[in-house]
C-alpha cells in the first residue's frame, strides 16, 4: 500500500473534522446539524477503520466481529433511551 | 521444577484447568456456607442468628460468589482442560494470557474475601441496584472493594474470552469443521462470544460505579430514571446473557454425557446447535424483562415480553432433543448420567416457572418474591447439577483414577432430594418477600423444610469431596476411555493426558480421528496411535485441508511464566489500595502506588519475555472464518470489539442520562469546541504517524520507525497536555467530576479515553526503545498491532469530540 493513499485519507479526515465545527456555526436547525455532524464522524470512523486499520484488506469476518460490537452498543443506547420516553 | 513452584508459573491449559476447578470448588464452599447461614436465619420469621446488616451482606456475597466465582469458573476449568483436547490443539492460543485469566480470577476472589474486613462487604444484593450502590447509602470501604473485585473478575473474563475465541476459531485439527465440532466445545464457543460483548457492558457499569464510589462522579446518585434505570439497563444488558453464559457450558456437559451414556449421537444435532446459536443472539434482546417494575414505558415492556417468549422456543427444541436422545438410545445409569439427567429435569422446572415471570402482568405480582428466588435457583443450580455431572465424567480423564460409583450415586440421591427440598417449598411459599428475613407465620413450616433441604444438599457435597479425595489416593487406574461409546477426542489419549496432549498431529481428515507423524526434526512422532476407532465426530465425510499437513511444528511450546501471577498480584495491590484511597489512609495510598509500580514492572517483564516464550504456532487445520489472519491479530480484534462495547456503553450512558435530563436543556461542559478540535487534529496526525511507522518498518528503515514512533509519542503527550489545560480551566471555574451529572459524564468518558491514550503511550515508548535497537525491521507485526489499538482510540475520539464539545 502506498504512502500517498494514506496521506490523502489523512487530509480528508482533517477536512471533515473542520467541517464538523463549521456545520455547528452554519445556522442549521439543531437536529439537521446533529445528524450531519454524526454522519461526518461515522464517515471518518469508517475511513480510519478501512484504511489505517486496513480492514478493507482483511477477511470480511473481522469487519463483522467489530460490526457486531457496534450494533450491540447502538441497540443498548437506542433501546434504553427509548424505554424512558413517553412515560 | 519443584511441585509447588510449578503451579505458580504454569501456562499449560490442563494445569490451568485444574487450578480453575479446585479454586471454583473452594468458592462453592465459601458461597455454600453463606447459603447455610441464610437458611438458618430463615428458620423463623424475623431471623435467628444474623444481625440485619450481616444478613444483607450474606445474601449479597452468596449471590456474587456463586454466580461469578463458582459457576462460570467451574465451567471454565472444564473448558480449559477439555476444549484444546477436543479440537486437537496443544494449548490455547495465548498460554500466558490463560494463566493471567486464572490469577486475575483467584485474586479477584481474594479481594471479595478482604471486603468483609473493611467495614463490611457489599450489602445491596448481587444485582447491585442503584441508587443503593452509591456511597451515601452504602459507605463501607468493603463495598467499594467488592465492586473492584468484580471489576477484576471482568478483566479475567475478557482476557479468557479473547483467548478461547481465538483458539476455537483458529486452532482446530484438520477436518474438524464447525459442523463436526463436539457439543461441549460448541457451548464454550457460544459462551465466550456472549461473554465478549456482555462482560464489556458490565465492565462499563462497574467502572462507572467505581468512579461514583471513589472519584465522586454522580451517575447513579440520581433517584429518577437517570440514575437507577441506567444501572438496571447496563446491568441487565450484561445480566441476561450472563444467565446463558453460566448455563451453556452445563448444557454442553449434559449433551456430551447424554451421548456417551445413551450410546447415541444427539437427536437433531444440527438443530440443537442452531438453537443454541439463536439463543446466544436472542439473549441480547430480552434484558428489559428484568425491569418490568421500573419506570420504563409500556410499549417497550410489551416488546420485551414478546422477545422473551421468543427465546423460550429454541430451548424447547433443545430439551426435546435431549429427551428424545434418551428414548432412541440405551441408557447406562452411571453417576455422570444421573446428574446430567437430573439437571434436565430441574432445568425444565426452572424454565416453566420462568415463563410466568416473563409475562408483564404476572411479573407485577411475582416480582420481588420467592417465586423469583426459586425460579432462578432451579435454572442456575440446575446448571450446577449438569456441571457436577461433568466433574464425575471427566474425573478419570483428569486424575487417571476412577471415582467410587456407589458413593457417586449416594451423592446424587442426597443432592437431588436436598435440592428439591430446599427450592421447591419456595414455590409454595412464594409470597415470601425476597431479600429480607421476615415472612408471614404461615410459611414457617415451608421455610424450615427448605433449611433442612439446604443442609442435605450441603452434606451431599461432603460425600463428593470424600469420594474425589479418597479415589485420588486409592482409586483404580482409569483407562484412556473408561466409558466406551465416547465420541470426543479427549478419550483417545491416556488418562491423564501427557503434557503435549497427542502422540503426533491429530487429524480428522480421514473421517475419524488419527494421529499423523510429526513433521520436522522432533523424534517423538508416533504414527496412527491406538484409540482412533471410537472417536468419530459426527461421522461426516472427510474434508480436506490442503497444505495444513505440509508444515509442522519445529519448536517446543513453552509452559512456564511467572509474569501472569506477578501482574495479577500487582492488580490485587492496586485495587486494595484504590478501594480506600479517597480516605487518604497511608496504607491505601502506598498500596495504590506499589500496585502501579509492580504492574508496570511485570508488564515490561511479560513483554520482554514474549521474544522467548513460544505458544502454539501454526499451521493449524480448520480456522473458519479466520483462516487468513494470524492468532495475535485476531486476538487484538476480538479485544477491540469488546472495547467497542465498553465505550459504546459509556456513550450510551451519556445519551441515556441526557435523554432523561432533557436533551435540549443540556449544555456541553466545555464552552468552546476549539480545544477539542485541536485535539482531533493532533490525534488524527498521530494516527498518520503510526501508519508511517509501519510503512517505514516494511521498508526496513530504522530511522523511519524511530522518527515516526517519536512523533506519535510527542503528539500523544500534546493531546494529554491540551486536555490537561482544558480540565484545569474547568476546575478553576468550579466544574469538576462531582459538580453535576453533565460534568460527571464529560470528565469520566473523556477520562476513560485519556486513559486509553496513556496506555498507548506506554506501549509506544516501549516500542520506541526496541525500535532504537533495530527491532521490527524484519517483522513489522507489533507495529501493526499497536496501530490497530491506536487507531481505535482515535476513532473513539471522533465520536466523543462532537458529542461532548459541539452538540
Amino acid at each position: 500500500m502506498n504512502t500517498k493513499l494514506y496521506a490523502v485519507i489523512y487530509v480528508v479526515l482533517f477536512v471533515f473534522a473542520t467541517l464538523q465545527v463549521a456545520v455547528e456555526f452554519a445556522g442549521l436547525t439543531y437536529w439537521t446539524a446533529f445528524w450531519l455532524i454524526m454522519a461526518l464522524s461515522a464517515i471518518k470512523a469508517v475511513l480510519v477503520a478501512a484504511y489505517f486499520q486496513h480492514l478493507r484488506y482483511e477477511p470480511r469476518a473481522i469487519t463483522y466481529v467489530v460490526a457486531i460490537g457496534v450494533v450491540a452498543a447502538i441497540a443498548l443506547t437506542a433501546a434504553a433511551s427509548y424505554s424512558i420516553t413517553g412515560t | 521444577m519443584s511441585s509447588i513452584k510449578r503451579w505458580f508459573v504454569t501456562t499449560n491449559h490442563k494445569d490451568v484447568g485444574i487450578l480453575y476447578l479446585v479454586t471454583s470448588l473452594f468458592f462453592l464452599i465459601f458461597g455454600g456456607l453463606l447459603a447455610l447461614l441464610i437458611r438458618v436465619q430463615l428458620l423463623q420469621p424475623g431471623g435467628t442468628i444474623l444481625a440485619d446488616a450481616a444478613y444483607n451482606q450474606t445474601v449479597s456475597a452468596h449471590g456474587l460468589l456463586m454466580v461469578f466465582w463458582f459457576l462460570s469458573p467451574l465451567a471454565f476449568g472444564f473448558a480449559n482442560y477439555v476444549v484444546p483436547l477436543q479440537i486437537g490443539a496443544k494449548d490455547l492460543a495465548f498460554p500466558r494470557l490463560n494463566a493471567l485469566s486464572y490469577w486475575l480470577y483467584l485474586f479477584s476472589g481474594l479481594l471479595l474475601g478482604i471486603s468483609f474486613f473493611q467495614g463490611g462487604t457489599f450489602s445491596g444484593g448481587w444485582t447491585m441496584y442503584a441508587p443503593l450502590n452509591v456511597p451515601i447509602y452504602m459507605p463501607s470501604i468493603g463495598a467499594t472493594t467488592t465492586v473492584l473485585a468484580l471489576l477484576m473478575f471482568t478483566a479475567s473474563v475478557t482476557v479468557g474470552g479473547v483467548n478461547f475465541l481465538t483458539t476455537i476459531h483458529r486452532m482446530r485439527a484438520p477436518g474438524l469443521t464447525l459442523r463436526r465440532m463436539p457439543l461441549f466445545t460448541w457451548t464454550i464457543l457460544l459462551t465466550v462470544w456472549m461473554m465478549l460483548f456482555a462482560f464489556a457492558a458490565l465492565l462499563a457499569a462497574l467502572m462507572i460505579l467505581s468512579s461514583d464510589r471513589i472519584f465522586g462522579t454522580v451517575y447513579f446518585a440520581a433517584t429518577d430514571s437517570g440514575g437507577s434505570v441506567l444501572w438496571a439497563h447496563l446491568f441487565w444488558f450484561f445480566g441476561h446473557p450472563e444467565v446463558y453464559i453460566v448455563f451453556f457450558p452445563a448444557l454442553g456437559v449434559m449433551a456430551e454425557i447424554f451421548q456417551t451414556f445413551t450410546g447415541r449421537r444427539i437427536v437433531g444435532r444440527k438443530w440443537f446447535i442452531a438453537s443454541m446459536v439463536l439463543v446466544a443472539i436472542q439473549s441480547f434482546m430480552v434484558w428489559m424483562h428484568h425491569m418490568f417494575l421500573t419506570s420504563i414505558n409500556l410499549p417497550v415492556k410489551t416488546l420485551f415480553m414478546a422477545t422473551t417468549i421468543g427465546i423460550s422456543l429454541p430451548f424447547d427444541l433443545m430439551v426435546f432433543a435431549l429427551i428424545y436422545t434418551t428414548i432412541k438410545g440405551k441408557i447406562r445409569f452411571k453417576t455422570p448420567f444421573l446428574f446430567a439427567f437430573g439437571a434436565l429435569v430441574l432445568f425444565i422446572l426452572g424454565g416453566i416457572t420462568g415463563v410466568f415471570l416473563g409475562a408483564v402482568v404476572l411479573d407485577y405480582e411475582f416480582r420481588g418474591t420467592y417465586w423469583v428466588v426459586a425460579h432462578f435457583h432451579y435454572v442456575m443450580v440446575g446448571g450446577v447439577t449438569g456441571l457436577v455431572g461433568g466433574i464425575y465424567y471427566w474425573y478419570p480423564k483428569i486424575t487417571g483414577k476412577m471415582y467410587d460409583e456407589f458413593l457417586g450415586k449416594v451423592h446424587f440421591a442426597l443432592y437431588f432430594v436436598g435440592f428439591n427440598l430446599v427450592y421447591f417449598p419456595m414455590f409454595l411459599a412464594w409470597e415470601t418477600p425476597r431479600r429480607v428475613f421476615d415472612y408471614p407465620e404461615a410459611f414457617t413450616p415451608w421455610h424450615q423444610l427448605a433449611t433442612v433441604g439446604a443442609f442435605v444438599l450441603g452434606a451431599s457435597f461432603l460425600v463428593m469431596f470424600y469420594n474425589l479425595y479418597a479415589s485420588l489416593v486409592t482409586g483404580e487406574d482409569a483407562a484412556p476411555d473408561p466409558w466406551r461409546y465416547v465420541t470426543t477426542a479427549e478419550w483417545a489419549v491416556p488418562s491423564p493426558p501427557p503434557l503435549e496432549n497427542y502422540p503426533g498431529r491429530p487429524s480428522y481428515d480421514g473421517g475419524a480421528l488419527q494421529f499423523l507423524e510429526e513433521a520436522g526434526p522432533r523424534p517423538s512422532g508416533i504414527a496412527a496411535a491406538d484409540g482412533g476407532a471410537g472417536t468419530r465426530t459426527d461421522g461426516g465425510v472427510a474434508a480436506t485441508a490442503d497444505g495444513a499437513l505440509a508444515g509442522g511444528h519445529d519448536h517446543e511450546e513453552s509452559h512456564a511464566s511467572i509474569w501472569p501471577f506477578g501482574l495479577s498480584l500487582a492488580g490485587f495491590f492496586l485495587l486494595v489500595g484504590l478501594s480506600g484511597v479517597n480516605t487518604g489512609g497511608t496504607a491505601y495510598v502506598a498500596l495504590t502506588v506499589a500496585g502501579f509500580a509492580l504492574g508496570a514492572y511485570t508488564l515490561v517483564g511479560m513483554a520482554r519475555e514474549s521474544q522467548t516464550f513460544h505458544g502454539p504456532s501454526g499451521p493449524f487445520g480448520e480456522s473458519w472464518p479466520f483462516a487468513k489472519v494470524e492468532n495475535m491479530k485476531l486476538g487484538m480484534w476480538f479485544f477491540l470489539a469488546s472495547d467497542v462495547v465498553l465505550f459504546g456503553a459509556f456513550i450510551g450512558s451519556y445519551v441515556f442520562i441526557r435523554v432523561a435530563f432533557g436533551w435540549g436543556a443540556w449544555e456541553p461542559v466545555p464552552h468552546d469546541p476549539v480545544p477539542g478540535l485541536m485535539n482531533t487534529y493532533i490525534l488524527l496526525t498521530s494516527s498518520f504517524a503510526v501508519v508511517m511507522a509501519m510503512v517505514a518498518a516494511q521498508k526496513g528503515s530504522r530511522n523511519g520507525v524511530v522518527a515516526s514512533l517519536l512523533v506519535t509519542i510527542l503528539l500523544g503527550i500534546g493531546f494529554l497536555g491540551n486536555k490537561g489545560i482544558e480540565w484545569l480551566e474547568l476546575f478553576h471555574e468550579g466544574l469538576w467530576l462531582s459538580t453535576n451529572v453533565q460534568t460527571s459524564t464529560f470528565f469520566l468518558t473523556t477520562g476513560l479515553h485519556a486513559a486509553h491514550v496513556i496506555v498507548g503511550l506506554f506501549i509506544a515508548l516501549y516500542m520506541l526503545v526496541r525500535a532504537w535497537g533495530g527491532a521490527y525491521l524484519d517483522d513489522d507485526k507489533p507495529v501493526e498491532y499497536f496501530g490497530l489499538y491506536w487507531h481505535f482510540v482515535d476513532i473513539v475520539w471522533l465520536f466523543l469530540f462532537p458529542l461532548f464539545y459541539i452538540l
